[in-house]
């Protein structure tokens, strides 16, 4: 059986961590992120200029019908607007073709990545979370240990993990006992090789086990590994794997989550992504093409 | 020729009509085989008439359109209690007849130690049931509940429904 290390290494057909993400994570952790440096990255990519020109003149922000400049669309946007786009265009690439391990249709992957950061968004702001952008930006990058799987086995993944499936485990507990690590655990090994911050490999590592108790626990790891469970519960990117995860009973008291919240989410949720996939799908060729 | 009431995420591919999350077709096409995936704890709901060979496959999310009108009125398909009622109107639109309609359902699968909190793919089961024990209509077949995915799909040409789960498949109707 593989090992962590011959499955990154073999990851030849596994696209890096665009240069453009990098810059936006860096510029998350340090801080706020930079309005030239968005309008930089927007410049050099034409699909990404449209998709910021259109959501500029979408009925969201308010004037349909105007027509604004880039620059002006960017001042418009704001730049946690900005941010959010540019990282959902730049990581559809990434995760568009992937997911047969998992058992996913075409697309189902990117769909989960970014309904689940925009469940996280808002699951930040709701908890008054000092990071909503990171928050996005971790939950949109929590499963890139699928696409490692994915990209390394492909549909024979699927053969190797089901025989651990127990109706009382958890799939990533299936997932160690068939391969000694889980996705979790093999995407913060690949977000390190990417040289991403280490909060947010941590992050991707915990979301679906998030410690409970100090110095561990991180309140960033609590929503990300919430807006996971309710994208299960949404409907998005479920495959082989089915609902075999967890709700961690101290993020559900911790974050006050109820079913009237969880189920206000899911309905929100969808409302955004069905917008940001409207819009792209007119301005990005590959999601055309699926 | 294939039929939709508002649809968000309907695609065309290979021969099937793919009925997203939250959404709904309707068909009198023979030719045609609806399809939904990933129903974990959503709920799929297929509907045919025989004599007319027309049929309609919802996948709600939640069960109350009662949680945001706003958003029921935008997009019914999304609740069960908006979403079922519109599916059986939009096949008396193309000619179904309530008494020969042959309903089935799979989904409603539930996360790990719900422990009760949210069972959202409980109230699910509970809203068909509740929905079509109040109109006496009787489920044909069904498969929900547990913890596994599922793919619903109907065969325009008969009404044959299936449900895929696990690389595994079993016919709801005919039985």
């Amino acid at each position: 059986m593989a090992n962590m290390n011959d499955i990154l290494s073999g990851l030849d057909g596994l696209a890096a961590l665009p240069q453009t993400v990098l810059r936006i994570t860096s510029m998350l952790s340090g801080g706020k992120a930079s309005a030239s440096d968005l309008e930089q990255a927007a410049r050099n990519d034409e699909a990404l200029t449209l998709t910021i020109l259109r959501w500029a003149n979408s009925v969201a922000f308010g004037r349909p019908g105007c027509s604004f400049t880039l620059r002006q669309s960017i001042a418009r946007l704001g730049n946690s607007t900005m941010m959010r786009i540019v990282l959902e265009q730049k990581t559809s690439a990434m995760f568009a073709g992937a997911g047969a391990a998992y058992g996913l249709q075409r697309g189902a992957l990117w769909r989960s990545a970014v309904g689940g950061a925009i469940t996280a968004e808002a699951l930040a702001r709701r908890a008054n979370f000092d990071g909503p952008d990171l928050a996005f930006l971790c939950a949109l990058l929590r499963d890139i240990g699928k696409l490692a799987f994915d990209a390394y086995y492909g549909p024979e993944y699927l053969g190797l993990v089901e025989r651990h499936v127990r109706p009382d485990r958890t799939f990533v507990g299936a997932e160690r006992a068939a391969f000694g690590f889980d996705h979790a655990q093999l995407g913060a090994e690949l977000a390190a090789r990417w040289r991403l911050p280490e909060r947010i490999a941590e992050c991707i590592t915990f979301h679906h086990n998030p410690p409970e108790t100090a110095p561990a626990h991180d309140v960033l790891f609590d929503i990300v590994h919430a807006a996971d469970i309710i994208g299960l519960w949404a409907g998005l990117a479920i495959g082989c794997d089915g609902m075999q995860y967890k709700l961690a009973e101290h993020v559900r008291v911790g974050l006050d989550l109820s079913r009237p919240v969880a189920e206000e989410l899911i309905a929100c949720t969808w409302d955004k992504l069905r917008q940001t996939e409207s819009i792209m799908d007119q301005t990005v060729p590959q999601r055309a093409s699926a | 020729m294939a039929s939709s009431a508002p649809s968000y995420s309907k695609t065309e591919v290979e021969g099937k009509l793919v009925v997203g999350v939250g959404d709904l077709v309707v068909s009198r096409d023979p030719e045609a085989l609806l399809v939904t995936y990933a129903l974990g704890s959503c709920i799929g709901v297929t509907v045919y008439d025989p004599i007319a060979k027309v049929g309609g496959l919802l996948h709600f999310m939640l069960p109350s359109a009662d949680l945001n009108k706003e958003k029921a009125a935008a997009n019914p398909a999304m609740f069960g209690d908006s979403g079922i009622p519109l599916l059986f109107k939009s096949c008396y639109d193309l000619g179904a007849v309530k008494g020969r309609l042959i309903v089935c359902a799979a989904g409603g699968a539930e996360v790990l130690a719900d422990d009760g909190h949210f069972k959202i793919g409980s109230r699910n089961r509970t809203l068909i049931r509740k929905i079509f024990w109040k109109n006496n209509i009787l489920i044909a077949g069904d498969e929900t509940g547990g913890t596994n995915s599922r793919t619903l799909s109907m065969r325009m040409a008969d009404g044959t429904s299936i449900v895929r789960t696990q690389g595994s498949e079993r016919v709801l109707w005919p039985t």
